[in-house]
C-alpha cells in the first residue's frame, strides 16, 4: 500500500525536526474508562505522539500523590492522571479522591522545584479515544514548551 | 567489670539527658554495671585534658557511646569522629542526633541567609555583633549523626522514651542484640476510631478535640479525621513502649512526628499531604507544608527552596 505524492509531502512538512525535544509522560488511566477511552483511541487508528508510558490503576482515588511525585523527582517530564468523569466512577466516588489529591499534588510541585503544568488530571470516558488522543496532544506539546524535567539525567 | 560509657552533646536541648535520669528505678540497675568515663552535662572531663595541655580533642575509650544531638558546626563533626573511633557501640539518642530534630529545621535556608539573620538583619542586633573569636565554623547544614559517621542502633523521639534507653542500655550489659525500632507507624499502633472520612475542616491546636474523659480511646474518633494536624500516618510507631498505645495518642494529643519518617528514603510531606487530601481535608490551608511535616526530620530532607 504506498502512499499519495500529496500525503508524502505533507508528511515530511509536518514531520518535527530531529532536534525537537520528546517528552517522556507516565499516563495514569484507571481501568474502567480512561484505559478503555485509550484502548478506543488505538483500535480506531487515531494519531497521538508517542510520548506516553501507560500504566492501568484499578482507580484513579488509587494513585497517591507519593507515586506522581517520585515519578517527576525520577526524571519523567509530565505526569498525565486519568479518571472516569465525575459521578462515573466505577467505584463512586474514587474519582473525587483523586481530585482532591491533585490539589495537593500541584501544591507540592513547586517544593520539588517544578512546574504546575507537569501534571494534570483529565477525565476520559471509555467511549471518548479522539477526546484521549487530543488530551495526550495538548498534554504533549504543553510539556515540549516546558523542556525537559530538570530531574532527568540523559 | 563495669561497661565504660561515653557520653557528648551536640546540637540539642539536653532533654534527651535528662530522659536518662527519668529511666527511674532501673537506672540504680544500669548504673551498678556502668563506669560513665565522659559525660558533658554530669561531669568535668575537659576534652583537651585537664589543664588543656592537649592539643587535640580527646574522648576516653568506651564500650558504649551515646551521642545526643545534630550536628552543626566543625567542632561536633570533630567529636563525632573521635567517639566513633572511641567507642565500640556508638548510638544515636534522640530525634536530633537520628534525623537532625528541631534545629534541623534550619536547613531550609542557606548558613548565609541563617548568619545574616541572626548577627546582621535582625532589628534588635547591634550590626558589628558577628562573632569570630573562639568559634567553631558552621557546617554547610545540620546533619544527623549517621550522615557523619556510622552508627549502631537509633533512639529516637523527642525527647526519647526511657524505656528504650533502659532497654537499650541493659541490653548491651547483658550481651544481648541491640532492640529494632517498630516498623509500623503511629497510625498502625492507634486505636481511635476510623472511618476514613473527616469530619469538618482542619483545626488549631488549641480547640479541643471531641472525645469523653475517661473512656477507652477507642470511643474516640481518629484525631486527623476530627480535623487536627496528625502526623502518625507518616511517623514511625513505637513511642507507647510496652503499653503499644501511641504517647501523644494517649494524652489526647495528635502526634507530632517525633519518632521520624518511616523509613529512610521516605517523604513525610508526600505522605502527609496524601493522607491530609485522601479523607478531604485541604491541603492548601496547611502554611508550611515542609517544615510542618519534616519538624524532626529536617537532616538531608529540608534545603533551601529551589530558585526559579
Amino acid at each position: 500500500m504506498g502512499i499519495s505524492p500529496v500525503q508524502s509531502v505533507s508528511a515530511v512538512a509536518e514531520a518535527p525536526p530531529a532536534e525537537t525535544f520528546q517528552p517522556l509522560i507516565i499516563a495514569l488511566c484507571c481501568n474502567w474508562c480512561s484505559y478503555a477511552g485509550a484502548d478506543l483511541a488505538g483500535v480506531s487508528r487515531i494519531q497521538y505522539p508517542p510520548s506516553i508510558r501507560m500504566v492501568r490503576v484499578m482507580c484513579s482515588g488509587m494513585v497517591h500523590p507519593n507515586l506522581v511525585i517520585e515519578a517527576l523527582t525520577k526524571g519523567a517530564d509530565g505526569v498525565l492522571m486519568c479518571g472516569c468523569h465525575p459521578g462515573d466512577c466505577h467505584y463512586q466516588e474514587g474519582n473525587l479522591k483523586a481530585e482532591k489529591r491533585a490539589e495537593a499534588i500541584r501544591l507540592m510541585l513547586s517544593d520539588f522545584g517544578l512546574e504546575e503544568e507537569r501534571f494534570r488530571l483529565e477525565w476520559v470516558s471509555a467511549a471518548e479515544g479522539p477526546r484521549f488522543a487530543q488530551v495526550v496532544r495538548d498534554f504533549t506539546e504543553q510539556v515540549q514548551k516546558l523542556g525537559p524535567s530538570p530531574y532527568r539525567t540523559q | 567489670m563495669a561497661a565504660r560509657l561515653a557520653e557528648e552533646w551536640f546540637a540539642i536541648c539536653g532533654g534527651c539527658e535528662v530522659t536518662i535520669l527519668d529511666i527511674g528505678e532501673p537506672l540504680l540497675d544500669v548504673l551498678k554495671q556502668v563506669e560513665i568515663v565522659h559525660m558533658p552535662v554530669i561531669m568535668d572531663h575537659k576534652l583537651f585534658g585537664q589543664t588543656g595541655e592537649n592539643a587535640e580533642m580527646e574522648i576516653p575509650a568506651a564500650d558504649v557511646g551515646l551521642i545526643s544531638g545534630g550536628i552543626r558546626n566543625e567542632e561536633h563533626k570533630k567529636l563525632a569522629l573521635e567517639m566513633r573511633k572511641k567507642c565500640k557501640i556508638l548510638i544515636s539518642l534522640g530525634s536530633c542526633a537520628c534525623f537532625g530534630g528541631i534545629p534541623a529545621l534550619a536547613n531550609q535556608f542557606s548558613t548565609q541567609e541563617l548568619v545574616d539573620k541572626v548577627y546582621r538583619d535582625s532589628k534588635s542586633t547591634e550590626k558589628d555583633g558577628l562573632p569570630h573569636e573562639q568559634i567553631p565554623e558552621l557546617t554547610d547544614r545540620v546533619y544527623a549523626v549517621h550522615e557523619v559517621v556510622p552508627v549502631d542502633a537509633y533512639l529516637p523521639g523527642c525527647p526519647t522514651t526511657p524505656d528504650m534507653v533502659a532497654n537499650a542500655l541493659l541490653s548491651i550489659l547483658e550481651g544481648k542484640p541491640l532492640p529494632a525500632l517498630s516498623s509500623k507507624s503511629v497510625c498502625d499502633e492507634c486505636p481511635t476510631k476510623r472511618e476514613k472520612k473527616a469530619v469538618g475542616t482542619l483545626k488549631r491546636r488549641l480547640e479541643a478535640p471531641d472525645f469523653k474523659p475517661g473512656a477507652p480511646l477507642t470511643e474516640m474518633r481518629c484525631l486527623m479525621e476530627q480535623g487536627y494536624l496528625c502526623l502518625g500516618p507518616a511517623t514511625r510507631g513505637g513511642c507507647g513502649g510496652h503499653d503499644g498505645v501511641p504517647r501523644c495518642i494517649r494524652a489526647y494529643m495528635p502526634c507530632e512526628g517525633c519518632f521520624g519518617p518511616l523509613s529512610e528514603k521516605a517523604n513525610p510531606m508526600v505522605d502527609m499531604m496524601g493522607a491530609l487530601s485522601s479523607i478531604g481535608l485541604d491541603p492548601k490551608q496547611i502554611p508550611d507544608r515542609a517544615a510542618t511535616f519534616n519538624r524532626f526530620a529536617g537532616a538531608g530532607r529540608l534545603r533551601p527552596a529551589p530558585r526559579r
